[in-house]
């Protein structure tokens, strides 16, 4: 057996090392990150720790437009083979959107850009530093260096993207950030191809604060497989057009419609992609969000689905547009580098505002239901105008500003809005997705214990099964326990109760940091229920486990390591841990968790189920417990830090113990 | 006997998943590279549209006609092939394919083109992987 690590299948081989400040480039080698991290999420844990400093100020945190917080755009083994979805990118730094403090975070995008990384030699760029004046790094075959991009500076991202294509090669694949990153928006996007994002975490202010516009790279080598004829017959068994399992999959027609994909080597019909094609003969693809806000059917107003109405908060719906117009709002969205996701929030909270009878936000007129007006509202988040200026710090922050100049239940609505540190709601059972008891307390663990919107990494892992339940309650409680039983050991896993679910909520989020270190998406893998014909096919059967062993199987075929399912999970929790230990570094700690229990305080949107804040501080108390961190702080034990490998954390975890207590 | 002769090209329906190149390298080569595939898959981001270079199979081929040393020749399946051990590296069949559908790569110093997965029990790679059908294997008597 090869030794993990040192297998010279499926790993580049080289991480590039760019430091903005000095102008400097240098290299380094994979295997000792591979080794106890596989890559992409993971990995850029690892060097986030060992490299972003904490800040020597006590108690303070370190800014993200700080030039020494640190972007780290890392790829898996798995990226640039055939292993489906594989063609993932991740990149984390300190973000600038989390609320109330900065810490350290992650997004992952799909594309092209991380294989071509990848046939270039690199399997990761660390960027570090800032630029005196605005600057790309370009990537070809082994080489890098930095060039001017005072021409790029304030164009769109698509503009920047085939200029560096003519300018390079048109095959290259371009990493670019647009006005809003520029001008240091908090929900700025990293951009590529037409529609992929590292969206939600706001790092396209970080690289604007870096004067960093744009990373282009063009490789023609290749990654190295150790079993093709393994790898060949493994995607040609699980790989090809089969309907993702869940998340509308039970709906027979429009499953096997034209669909765009996300990631390179992508052969699923995931059924969160759309095309749409505009009045004049344009194709338009759409993925989740994107996909999401286009998805109009003659009068249907998609944005009414943002309605609420529980527990004294009401949100109202939102208002879509024409196709047409949703299209142009969308690939302004793009274009401007904005998270997309700023739609579903702030356009609710601007109608509530409406419906209040304010009409004018300091000054500034307020029509978020005229299309005119939106398009000129997102131009003006881009570039820090007007009303944009406010709303550019995120809903979340904006409220703190406004807090005294609006009606409270106005401020508290915009602040339930983003009410996981920052992020708007998702998959949370109130605001956006119908998630039934136990999906959303599955959904709460993770929420209090990450660093963002933790769903949406694990909608296969267990969200998505939500979508059962609300097709047929007593069927999907049967088959869930025979699920629950294979996957997670104990058949009451997915009861609708709030006992028991930490163990859930771990296994969804070990996968999800192990999908984003091969990388995987998630809305493919892990398969925790098996693909469904139709409608038919799902009801008669009672048995609907699905293969679990995929991604391990894939992974043995291009590195030629036979990893077992433990070495893997124990990979997952050590990085886990060590994101964790970051976010304790930033001084993430119980008390701010604490403060999610309101929003769970609301009723469920599907069931009317909830949560007190006694009951709240249970699942606090179940999972942190299970996690084996302790349960004044939420940070992991020495003895756990220990098993996974990880002493030298657990030496300074003890540190800021002691410092956290002296204050 | 059935026999596969030419590989139709729907590039309307391709999403540029790229399986297919992935694919091609993967059976020929043992690696994963858009490169060292047989075919190639072209997006154009501005206009959002597809273009897929290969092997049509022609019936009157002008890269057999162009090649000087009689390296592409039909095989005793009837499918049109290039021996790359008799190739001369001279380009006029690449030069002569009206459907660029030959590519050098010069990593490896040769010339590639699409010999329908010869050899492989499933036939070709790519018309087993593409799931749009942009690729379709149509088979012929032989």
């Amino acid at each position: 057996m090869t030794l993990i690590g040192t297998s010279q299948h499926g790993w580049a081989g080289k991480i590039l090392l760019v430091d903005l400040t000095a102008g400097e480039i240098n290299q380094r080698q994979t295997a000792p990150y591979a080794k106890d991290y596989l890559g992409g999420r993971g990995l850029a844990a690892r060097i986030a720790w060992d490299e972003i400093p904490a800040s020597a100020d006590r108690g303070k945190t370190r800014d993200a437009f700080d030039p020494e917080n640190r972007i780290t755009i890392a790829t898996g083994p798995l990226t640039g083979t055939l292993s489906p979805t594989g063609g993932r990118t991740i990149m984390t730094a300190l973000s600038p959107r989390t609320y109330p403090l900065t810490w350290y975070t992650h997004s992952t995008l799909g594309g092209w850009f991380g294989p071509e990384l990848k046939y270039a030699g690199f399997d990761a760029v660390v960027i570090s530093g800032k630029a005196d004046a605005p600057v790309y790094l370009e990537i070809m075959d082994g080489e890098a260096r930095l060039k001017d991009a005072s021409d790029l500076w304030g164009l769109d991202t698509n503009r920047t993207q085939l200029r560096l294509k003519e300018r390079l090669d048109p095959k290259a694949q371009v990493l670019a950030i647009g006005p809003a990153g520029e001008n240091l928006v908090r929900f700025a996007t990293v951009q590529h191809a037409e529609e992929n994002a590292a969206g939600h975490s706001g790092f396209g202010a970080v690289w604007g604060s870096k004067r960093l516009k744009a990373i282009a790279v063009r490789g023609t080598g290749s990654v190295s497989v150790a079993y093709p004829v393994d790898l060949l017959s493994e995607v040609t068994r699980y790989g090809v057009f089969k309907t993702v399992p869940v998340g509308g999959a039970l709906e027979g027609s429009g499953a096997h419609q034209r669909r765009p994909v996300c990631s390179q080597a992508c052969t699923f019909n995931c059924l969160v992609s759309s095309y749409e094609e505009t009045a004049d003969g344009r194709l338009v693809p759409g993925q989740c969000v994107g996909s999401y806000l286009m998805a109009i059917r003659g009068n249907q107003n998609q944005m009414r689905a943002t309605y609420y109405k529980g527990g004294g908060v009401e949100v109202p719906a939102g208002r879509s547009f024409g196709l047409c117009e949703e299209i142009t709002l969308k690939e302004g969205c793009n274009q401007l580098g904005l998270d997309l996701w700023h739609r579903l929030v702030m356009q609710p909270w601007l109608v509530a505002c409406q419906q209040r009878g304010i009409h004018k936000i300091r000054g500034f007129p307020i029509a978020p239901t005229d299309v005119f007006w939106y398009e000129a509202f997102q131009r003006q988040l881009a570039y820090r105008q007007g009303l944009g200026d406010l709303l550019a710090e995120g809903l979340r922050r904006a409220m703190d500003t406004l807090e005294g100049e609006l009606p409270a239940d106005l401020i508290d609505l915009g602040r339930q809005l983003e009410f996981g540190f920052g992020f708007p709601a998702h998959r949370e059972g109130r605001f956006w997705d119908e998630e039934p008891l136990p999906f959303w307390v599955i959904s709460a663990m993770m929420y209090a214990s990450e660093s963002r919107d933790p769903t949406i990494g694990t909608h296969q892992s267990s969200l998505l099964l939500a979508d059962l339940v609300l097709e047929d309650r007593e069927l999907a409680r049967r088959q869930f326990r025979i699920v629950s039983r294979k996957t997670w050991g104990y058949e009451e896993a997915l009861e609708p109760t709030f006992e028991n679910k930490a163990p859930v909520a771990i296994w969804s989020q070990n996968m999800h940091m192990l999908i984003d270190s091969l990388p995987l998406c998630d809305f493919a893998f892990p398969q925790v229920v098996r693909p469904f014909k139709n409608r038919t096919d799902w009801q008669a059967s009672e048995d609907i486990s699905g293969d679990l062993e995929i991604d391990r199987r894939m992974l043995r075929a291009v590195t030629g390591i036979d990893y077992s399912r433990e070495e893997l999970t124990r990979i997952a929790e050590r990085s886990f841990t060590l994101e964790r230990a970051l976010l304790a570094r930033a001084g993430r700690s119980r008390k701010l968790e604490e403060t999610l229990a309101p929003h769970f305080q609301l009723p469920c949107r599907v069931d009317g189920t909830l949560i007190d804040a006694r009951g709240f501080s249970g699942l606090l108390d179940e999972y942190y417990t299970a996690r084996g961190w302790d349960l004044e702080l939420g940070w992991p034990k020495d003895e756990v830090l220990k098993v996974l490998g990880l002493p030298e954390v657990a030496t300074e975890l003890r540190q800021r113990r002691a410092e956290w207590k002296s204050f | 006997m059935l026999d596969a002769r030419h590989i139709l090209i729907e590039a309307d329906l391709c999403r540029d998943c790229q399986a297919c190149t992935l694919a091609c390298s993967l059976f020929h080569h043992g690696e994963c590279s858009l490169e060292l595939a047989r075919l190639r898959v072209n997006k154009d981001l501005a206009q959002h549209k597809v273009e897929i270079n290969l092997c049509r199979q022609c019936d009157y081929p002008d890269c057999i006609a162009a090649c000087p040393n009689a390296a592409l020749r039909y095989d005793e399946h009837g499918r049109v092939r290039l021996f790359e051990e008799e190739c001369l590296q001279c380009g006029a069949c690449a030069g002569a394919c009206r459907f660029h559908a030959i590519f050098y790569n010069a990593n490896l110093g040769m010339y590639l083109k699409c010999d329908l997965c010869a050899g492989r029990p499933g036939g070709p790679a790519c018309t087993e992987l593409c799931p749009v059908g942009a690729l379709t294997l149509i088979m012929e008597e032989g």
